[in-house]
């Protein structure tokens, strides 16, 4: 009988620093076949481990139409993550996934999509905002509004430039006040000040808000002024898991298990769930 | 299949089972408890108590257990998998609450995909239950659809027909498959109805009034009334033969290391702790709520199963005497919703 605790093993192949504490890993599976076989979709979790540490859970940062690898990238906060950050190219990680549920992005075909994304929770959006900028004919106008503390904590800053360069995305980047640099050509102001001043249009437009708690609370109710039906409205949440699996017991709000029923949701699903985020 | 067996045929028994190459696991005196544990000879085993200090969760899902070690070398790892777990056992004389809580926690080590750990045990470990000729006021079986002698579970269930005799009754093949291994020791039942000792476990609520009443109240005063007495020390999670919230963490020299999985429990502030700091369940009485809640209405939705066998471990063993089954009672009772805030 398989081990379902057991990971792939994963070769570092690049690491990037992104911001202060923050940084991405591209990882490659050590056995060819494994990675041959693999397979995930945007928005999709996994748990990554530092062996002689413990396992920690991120989103798949890459998108899914980006083969032969998978990325994460995580800010160093706990015993996990401390040590992963200590690793170089070449070392070796766990990785145990591909976990959850999924934007579902066939369905937004034909649609307007707007990303709105705060600090450490461009992440998660990223994977899908690649996956529909691969497929980029499939969908009418891209919006991306991207705000961080400072101008250093944005992440993907070679992806902001390139995605600023484009004809076809409109890229709004934001920071809060004071952390702005005198060559800082973005907007000052938090996310949602910054949402409802770009004010994107809602008719046949699907909105996918990521970031922090705080963000998320003040985002929601700017998006239904300017019109966004709440199952228009799509998020993506993160408890503490161990075990990805639906089992462990820890990641439940009410009777929705983040790992199996999530982490994607809509903003009215997320309407009806008990109130202990 | 029905038989008999005498009480001084235990000791053939315990015996035969060693000689078939079973690890026999019974309820042994400790000092002042009666603990579940390995037992040589029926001689070690205790017959006169309500209940197990430990349910027999542990030997299925064990305190801590490896899910796979590796070695580090340089910039290598290889894993390797544990083997030899799943030990050839027999569980004998626990109790029906106790053998009725795997059923119901097959479904969450097996939904979706199956935790061979929980699966290979469950395999390897032949279960003979002894229906429960005693009760004490903790016990609340008959309250949540069992009974002081419940089948579910078991393999084999025993009956105390007299002082020194037995009905023996098998409930699975497995459980059949073992007498017919151990033959010589049982007798044929003798004619006519044996007289069964059965504890008379009274009835303290209607468990049907519970899930809808909790359908309808995540947000009640009553969850922190209940709660003020908690310390948080995660006692009652531990001695639930139903409980099964479980960590992993990694154990590690310089170039070896464990996976572990070990019990964790919602008690615990840390158990939902955000690396950010942030807690979605910061306060006991959130704790406490998601103990109930999800013992008798997430399960239920889930699984379609009360996460609880009525055993009553969590409230003999609480410091803080909070009783569950008295707090049952009020949900299930028509005062309750005076009290809603």
């Amino acid at each position: 009988m398989e081990n379902i605790y057991k990971p792939y093993l994963m070769n570092i192949s690049d690491i990037i620093d992104e911001a202060p504490g923050v940084r991405t890993f591209r990882l490659n599976f050590l056995n060819e076949d494994e990675g041959k076989n693999f397979q995930f979709q945007a928005g999709q979790f996994a748990l990554y481990s530092a062996f002689g540490y413990g396992e920690s859970t991120f989103c798949i940062a890459s998108a899914p139409t980006r083969k032969d690898y998978v990325e994460c990238t995580f800010r160093q906060a706990g015993r996990v993550t401390n040590a992963l950050s200590e690793l170089n190219v070449g070392d070796t990680i766990g990785f145990r996934g591909p976990y959850g549920n999924i934007f579902p992005i066939k369905e937004w075909e034909g649609k307007n999509l707007v990303f709105i994304a705060g600090g450490i929770a461009l992440p998660p959006l990223r994977s899908v905002i690649w996956n529909c900028l691969d497929l980029r004919d499939k969908y009418k106008n891209i919006t991306v509004i991207y705000g961080a503390k400072t101008v250093a904590d944005l992440v993907y800053k070679h992806e902001l430039k390139e995605w600023d360069a484009r004809d076809d995305v409109n890229l709004v980047t934001t920071v809060d006040p004071g952390g702005e640099t005198s060559d800082w050509n973005g907007k000052v102001g938090f996310v949602p000040t910054v949402v409802e001043q770009a004010a994107p249009n809602s008719e046949d437009t699907i909105a996918i808000v990521c970031g922090p708690p705080i963000m998320i609370k003040f985002t929601l109710p700017v998006l239904e002024k300017l019109g966004f039906k709440q199952e228009k409205v799509y998020t993506t949440l993160e408890n503490r898991m161990k075990c990805g699996l639906g089992k462990c017991g820890r990641c439940n709000i009410g009777c929705t298990y983040v790992c199996k029923d999530g982490p994607v949701f809509t903003a009215e699903e997320i309407g009806k769930m008990p109130d202990e985020f | 299949m029905e038989k008999t067996l005498k009480k001084e045929n235990f000791n053939s028994l315990i015996t035969g089972l060693k000689d078939k190459g079973y690890r026999t696991i019974a309820p042994k005196k400790d000092n002042n408890l009666v603990t579940l544990d390995e037992v040589q000879s029926a001689d070690e085993i205790h017959f006169d108590h309500v209940q197990t200090n430990n349910s027999i969760k542990e030997f299925f899902l064990p305190k801590t257990e490896k899910i796979l070690s590796y070695t580090l070398e340089k910039n290598k790892v290889s894993i390797e998998e544990p083997e030899g777990f799943a030990v050839k056992s027999v569980v004998f004389g626990s109790r029906p609450c106790d053998a009725a809580s795997l059923p119901i926690m097959d479904k969450v080590f097996n939904w979706d995909c199956s935790d061979k750990f929980w699966v290979e045990r469950r395999e390897a470990i032949t279960l003979v239950t002894i229906a429960c000729d005693k009760c004490d006021n903790y016990c609340f079986c008959t309250s949540v659809g069992l009974a002081p002698d419940s089948k579910k579970g078991s393999d084999v269930l025993l009956t105390k027909i007299s002082d020194d005799e037995y009905l023996v009754e098998t409930v699975t093949e497995k459980g059949e498959g073992l007498i017919k291994e151990l033959e010589t020791v049982f007798s044929d039942p003798a004619s006519g109805t044996p007289d069964r000792q059965v504890a008379s476990v009274e009835k303290k609520f209607e468990i049907d009034k519970v899930k809808p009443w909790l359908d309808e109240n995540f947000v009640h005063k009553i969850w922190a009334e209940f709660s003020t007495k908690c310390i948080g020390c995660g006692a009652c999670t531990f001695v639930c033969p139903t409980c099964h919230c479980f960590d992993v963490v990694d154990e590690c020299t310089m170039s070896k290391g464990d996976r572990l999985k070990n019990w964790d429990g919602c008690q615990f502030k840390m158990f939902t702790l955000h690396t950010s700091g942030h807690n979605p369940r910061s306060t006991q009485d959130q704790r406490w709520r998601q103990r109930i809640m999800h013992k008798f209405k997430y399960y239920v939705e889930m699984f379609d199963n009360i996460l609880c066998v009525g055993c009553g471990r969590c409230s003999r063993v609480c410091p803080a005497d909070m009783n569950i089954s008295e707090m049952l009672e009020i949900i299930a009772s028509e005062e309750v919703d005076s009290n809603k805030e």
